[in-house]
């Protein structure tokens, strides 16, 4: 079964784009990562699966259930751990997760006491006097103290140190392993690769591409780094991203690798390099040429 | 019932530092009572001195200061002015407050229906006027059975009381409908005090102009104008109806409007 299944989804801001067309399924126990940069759509393909905001065409379920409908239903099962986090300036932390917990109609305190000592939040400490990391941590355990089935987790690393990171990533893959989907939805791409299965490139409220990590950083692409002896240069399908300086070209290439070398073998070859691409260098060509393939 | 309990903790202290002032000075008020009545006779005319204009304006040209209820009806207006200011505030800013703080999604996010937040939080506005009004009571009870000279029609009193609350539910209920299209802090106040002390001077233009009389329809301050209440002993039935009408209708709307509405902090 489908946590989340998003079809033809679109919204707009009175004539403004929001999101198009945006068809997704993320399956129960995946951890999806929604990759694109600020203002591509994410938030508000989130905000409308939460039905702060109503799609004007299109529809999406969760746990099959339909997202604006059954929409208090569902989030009994939903963690959202906001990209900006804004909590009631009055309360000190340990108050907010109480509050937060009451919603939920079980005793959370034992995992509430858990994360907090994980994390190194104060619950004793006022939320306006929060920096913007213990905002952050105070919003992860809200997220997380009432066990839910899907996370859906906005920018979640904003602010959080490099070792606080780490652990809140090892919070989601032992939430992961306990069989919570998390959606998680990020411009930073080295996070997304370290977390995730399967990611949606999201550019200009459309959704890109949907590949499996693996296959978008092994399988297809290819970085060459050629310098030729004598100044040659070679033009085969599949060669994207071409840069070339003085005798030496680099490109990605995604086409067939006995073309290349064949096409190699009749040219004066100084030094050559064929390396894996980084997932941003993959990603930025899907960026720049905003291809769908 | 979280979300009920939160807001009677967030609004407690404005709800004590209002109900304290205005009790405070209703009773501050009624203790110049004994002075006033002593040397009523004179006191009455002084005010025929005045102009008839200003006197009905504000709605003093029947009262004969040696009765108490009268006398209370004179300073009573000014309190249900700042009575109604604290009940718009509170309707206004009860829902207004998540959004323009950007708590509204964390509470969204939560197993509740936005039904459910509209009625706790209206609820909420609801026990804190009544509340109000329940201490209002009490308080002028005593005072007036202290400083009496003769008896009071009970009737009355507690009339005047209950034409202060439906007053208060009223602009509550104008607040919240408002309060779904205004979310900015900075702009729910001025509107609010905007509405309540128009509606006001309404009241006192409707009654110095008779061209322009029928502008008491638009004013709450009119339906339950203290001295037409001790002078009549009710509120008119069309008053009544309007009220109640506006109430009913605010808080559907508000209902309907904030299922519909797109929330994006």
């Amino acid at each position: 079964m489908n946590a989340i299944e998003i079809r033809n989804l679109s919204k707009y801001y009175g004539k403004s784009r929001g999101i198009e067309d945006i068809s997704l399924d993320i399956a129960e126990g995946e951890i999806f990562g929604f990759i694109g940069p600020n203002g591509a759509g994410k938030s508000t393909t989130i905000r409308t699966l939460l039905a702060f905001i109503f799609p004007n065409g299109g529809s999406a379920k969760i746990f099959g259930m339909d997202c604006i409908k059954d929409s208090a239903k569902i989030k009994m099962n939903i963690g959202y751990l906001p990209s900006e986090v804004n909590y009631y300036d009055d309360m000190k932390v340990k108050d907010l997760l109480f509050y937060s917990a009451k919603f939920y109609k079980k005793d959370c305190s034992k995992r509430i006491y858990e994360l907090s000592s994980i994390l190194e939040l104060d619950l004793n400490k006022r939320i306006d006097s929060l920096s913007y990391g213990n905002r952050k941590k105070t919003a992860i355990v809200q997220a997380l103290l009432h066990e839910p089935k899907l996370l859906i987790l906005d920018e979640p690393t904003g602010g959080l140190d490099p070792l606080m990171q780490n652990r809140f990533f090892e919070i989601l893959r032992e939430e992961n392993r306990k069989g919570t989907t998390i959606f998680f939805s990020s411009h930073i791409l080295s996070e997304v690769q370290r977390m995730c299965d399967r990611v949606a490139i999201i550019k200009e409220g459309r959704i890109l591409k949907v590949e499996t990590i693996d296959r978008l950083a092994g399988d297809k692409f290819k970085k060459v780094k050629i310098d030729f002896a004598n100044g040659g240069r070679i033009n085969l399908p599949g060669m994207v991203n071409v840069e070339t300086k003085g005798k030496s070209m680099e490109f990605l290439f995604g086409g067939k690798m006995d073309e290349l070398i064949k096409s190699l073998s009749e040219l004066q070859v100084e030094n050559l390099w064929i390396e894996e691409p980084s997932l941003e260098e993959i990603f930025m060509h899907y960026y720049e040429t905003g291809r769908k393939d | 019932m979280a979300i009920f309990f939160r807001e009677l903790a967030r609004n407690r202290k404005s709800f004590i530092i209002w109900t304290v002032i205005l009790i405070a000075s209703n009773l501050g008020m009624m203790a110049m009572y004994p002075v006033v009545a002593e040397q009523a006779g004179s006191y009455n005319e002084l005010m025929k001195k005045l102009p008839k204009e200003m006197l009905e304006g504000l709605g003093m040209d029947r009262l004969n200061f040696s009765q108490i209820l009268d006398f209370f009806a004179y300073i009573f207006l000014y309190i249900i002015l700042f009575g109604g200011v604290y009940a718009m505030m509170l309707g206004s800013s009860i829902i207004s407050k998540e959004e323009s703080d950007k708590t509204i999604e964390f509470l969204l996010a939560k197993p509740v229906t936005r039904n459910a937040i509209v009625t706790a939080k209206s609820l909420c506005v609801l026990f804190y006027l009544i509340l109000f009004n329940g201490l209002f009571i009490a308080a002028d009870y005593i005072v007036f059975e202290a400083i009496k000279r003769d008896a009071f029609d009970m009737n009355k009193f507690l009339l005047l009381h209950f034409g202060f609350f439906m007053l208060q539910l009223t602009f509550a209920s104008v607040g919240l409908l408002i309060s779904v299209f205004i979310v900015k802090a900075k702009s729910v106040y001025p509107v609010t005090f905007g509405v309540v002390l128009g509606a006001f001077f309404l009241n006192i233009v409707s009654a110095v102009s008779d061209k322009l009389e029928n502008l008491k329809y638009l004013t709450p301050f009119k339906y339950v104008n203290p001295s037409d209440l001790v002078a009549s002993g009710k509120i008119e039935t069309v008053y009544m109806v309007i009220m109640v009408l506006v109430i009913i209708i605010s808080v559907v709307l508000t209902y309907v409007l904030y299922n519909r509405k797109n929330i994006a902090v």
